[in-house]
């Protein structure tokens, strides 16, 4: 049978397969593609930066810091105030919680029997999108980063705002998410602590309890995460060893027979990217605890999700201090992009994981571009005997309804795994 | 008052843009979407497609090509069928309105509903009189949102050529931004990362030539990005994006586009008299003794 997944940012067709009584395979399909890497095909570099954040609605900032990473990377010797590099980690960081919550409120309460939550998920995404826009212009769509630094000459007023912007979003998660006081979450090693506490988190894993699907959803259990910063580390998790040596010239991307999304693979294995691959390659107590568990089931992917929200909005509070405005922020090239004749990548943690940019540029015009998304990673669509981790999470389990539980608890994105 | 929200060939921007109008809750009092990308609704997009449900405003988000389906039905079946219920039609974003930046995709006749850039698309003109476009990529969620309630209260909005409304698109971006006097004395910001400058002078700037109320309705309510230091790249025009978008094209040293209606003589003869002022607390950064 085949099932059409809507509102994913788009849609995706799942052709399952069932032997006795349970999913023998699922076939994933991705319907549509803008063909993004071909229109930068002979553009001025910067423009990408135009170009690339309308890949995603929901995560173009990402797609923008990783653009205008991967083109400074092309140069041999560029300099970055501290900063550019502090306001640029800050903005990615609010995309990341405004992407968090709508993925809660929006798509995983109706996964379980309740009302989507719309003002819960609009209104601390929506104070996210001030405090981009506040350093950036506007969210969605802006492309304030640009190669040397970024373009806003922010003022202490600023600051001022991002600090209320900041606390108000912490106070919005205590009094619906979890009613703790979000210092404490940061000392957490136990799901039982989360327990202690109301809110619509505990709601659901509760249900998640009671119906015994605890362990729904496990693939391979391997990890990995490319984006690096002061909050996230590089490695990849096999089972419960980590290795931190990993590059991206061994990732690799290929075509399959039923999807317009390319499959991805590092070395010649599929991986799981995101808040719970990201977790347990920082070594996170509390996720740590509940992947010790469950594994790589959806209550640890549910849960790595939501907890990153407090995390990285205190990581931002800590990030704001060190913020010194007498800093340039931004310093202009040595030399012009039009005497570039260089390739360039980089990878910067978006909502749902490592997202890589590849670039090639003559003389400053792109002659190559190759984006792989987080969602190509989760979702590769593998064969049978080699199945991708979203494919393999689906395995045996007994009706469509429990898969698409599982399938959404990647946070699927259809346009960026297309794009 | 019902509204049918369906995306062809897009990023989904408009769609998160619309999240962020500040009173979603007394909207979602007002509207019922019979079918949102996100927001749940009665109907799934498999009903959508099967039979055409009673509503009152079609939404299109994303460009339009006749190999675009829904779920397997064809994207201009789905219009043609709805455009023949609803009292008005809008397009929402560049993409549906002009085609935008995936008329660069590899799908044949891409297109916005009735603009392939400036030009007239011939398949749907005769729904033309019911359409109402809101470009920009992504939409205002403030000029959208107004635009249904404009629509709900029986108001006949003034249009421009290409179909938006004049309460927000006979505006220039430049009307409102907080450097417009470094624009009146010819002071360019020769570095990003400032807050002196214009960027209109050297670098790519189109605010004083594109049609949108950017700083006049801030984003997210408190910016806009010229506000910031990015030059506005005109993401309301038929022909966004064009090529170079952090250059000003110049012809002799003269920017190739001028603001809106002034003659290339006129603006030469006012860049003779700017360039006799020597304003030090223009010149010099904002913040300093």
């Amino acid at each position: 049978m085949i099932k059409l997944i809507e509102k994913i940012e788009g849609e995706a067709k799942l052709h399952f397969s069932f032997k006795d009584e349970k999913i023998d395979f699922v076939d994933i399909e991705f319907l549509q593609t803008r063909s993004i890497e071909k229109i930068l095909e002979g553009k001025n570099a910067f423009d990408a930066l135009v170009i690339n954040p309308r890949v995603c609605g929901i995560c173009g900032h990402a797609h923008l810091i990783a653009t205008v990473q991967a083109l400074e990377s092309c140069y041999d010797n560029i300099e970055i105030s501290n900063k550019a590099k502090i306001i640029r980690e800050l903005t990615l960081n609010f995309e990341l919680i405004q992407n968090h919550f709508k993925w809660f409120y929006f798509t995983v309460l109706p996964l379980f029997g309740y009302k989507q939550a719309v003002l819960k998920a609009a209104y601390p995404s929506q104070i996210m999108g001030k405090a981009i826009a506040s350093i950036a212009g506007q969210y969605p769509h802006n492309s304030y980063a640009v190669v040397g630094g970024v373009v806003s000459d922010i003022t202490n007023t600023d600051i001022i705002k991002l600090q209320q912007y900041i606390q108000e979003t912490l106070n919005s998660f205590e009094k619906n998410v979890i009613d703790l006081k979000t210092d404490e979450i940061e000392q957490y090693v136990k799901l039982e602590q989360l327990f202690t506490h109301k809110g619509d988190l505990n709601q659901i894993l509760e249900d998640i309890l009671e119906t015994k699907w605890e362990t729904l959803g496990k693939s391979f259990d391997r990890f990995i995460a490319f984006g690096e910063n002061s909050f996230f580390q590089k490695g990849k998790s096999i089972k419960t060893r980590r290795f931190t040596a990993i590059t991206e010239e061994n990732i690799k991307e290929f075509s399959n027979v039923t999807s317009l999304a390319k499959n991805v693979v590092y070395g010649d294995k599929y991986y799981e990217v995101g808040p719970l691959s990201r977790a347990i390659i920082n070594k996170n107590p509390l996720i740590k605890h509940i992947h010790d568990k469950y594994g790589d089931s959806i209550v640890s992917r549910i849960v790595a999700r939501v907890v990153e929200i407090p995390l990285l909005l205190k990581h931002s509070q800590q990030l704001l201090k060190k913020i010194n405005l007498n800093e340039p922020s931004y310093i202009e090239p040595k030399i012009d992009i039009s005497k570039i004749t260089a390739s360039g990548s980089s990878s910067v943690e978006a909502a749902r994981g490592s997202l890589t940019h590849k670039v090639n540029l003559k003389n400053g015009i792109i002659t190559e571009y190759n984006i792989i998304t987080p969602t190509q990673w989760n979702l590769s669509n593998g064969t049978k005997q080699s199945p991708g981790i979203s494919q393999k999470a689906m395995f045996d389990l007994p009706n469509e309804n429990i898969a698409e539980i599982v399938f959404k608890s990647f946070d699927v994105c259809s346009v960026c795994t297309t794009h | 008052m019902k509204i049918l929200w369906i995306t062809g060939l897009a990023c989904n921007g408009n769609t998160h843009s619309f999240l962020n109008y500040p009173y979603l809750e007394q909207f979602l009092d007002d509207f019922e979407f019979i079918y949102h990308p996100i927001i749940d609704s009665n109907y799934s997009l498999v009903d959508i497609v099967s039979k055409t449900i009673s509503c009152d405003i079609l939404l299109i988000e994303g460009s339009i090509s006749p190999e675009i389906t829904k779920a397997d039905k064809k994207l201009v079946d789905i219009i043609t069928d709805y455009s023949k219920v609803v009292h008005k039609i809008v397009t929402v974003g560049t993409c549906a309105t002009f085609g935008g930046i995936f008329k660069e995709s590899e799908y044949e006749n891409i297109s916005g509903l009735h603009f392939d850039e400036k030009n007239l698309v011939q398949s749907f003109l005769n729904l033309r009189y019911k359409t109402i476009s809101i470009s920009g990529c992504p939409v205002h969620p403030e000029t959208l949102v107004n635009t249904f309630y404009a629509i709900k209260n029986g108001i006949e909005l003034k249009l421009d050529e290409y179909l938006r409304p004049k309460e927000y698109f006979a505006y220039t971006v430049h009307n409102g931004c907080t450097r417009n006097e470094y624009f009146e004395y010819k002071i360019d910001n020769h570095n990003f990362g400032k807050k002196e400058g214009c960027m209109f002078y050297n670098h790519g700037c189109q605010a004083p030539f594109t049609h949108a109320s950017c700083n006049k309705i801030l984003w997210n309510e408190v910016n806009s990005k010229t506000r910031v230091g990015q030059p506005c790249m005109g993401c309301t025009e038929p022909d966004f994006p064009k090529a170079n978008l952090y250059e000003t094209k110049k012809n002799m040293g003269i920017p190739a586009n001028l603001p809106l209606g002034v003659a290339k003589r006129t603006y030469l003869t006012l860049a003779g008299v700017t360039k006799a002022f020597h304003i030090n607390r223009l010149e010099k950064d904002m913040f300093d003794d």
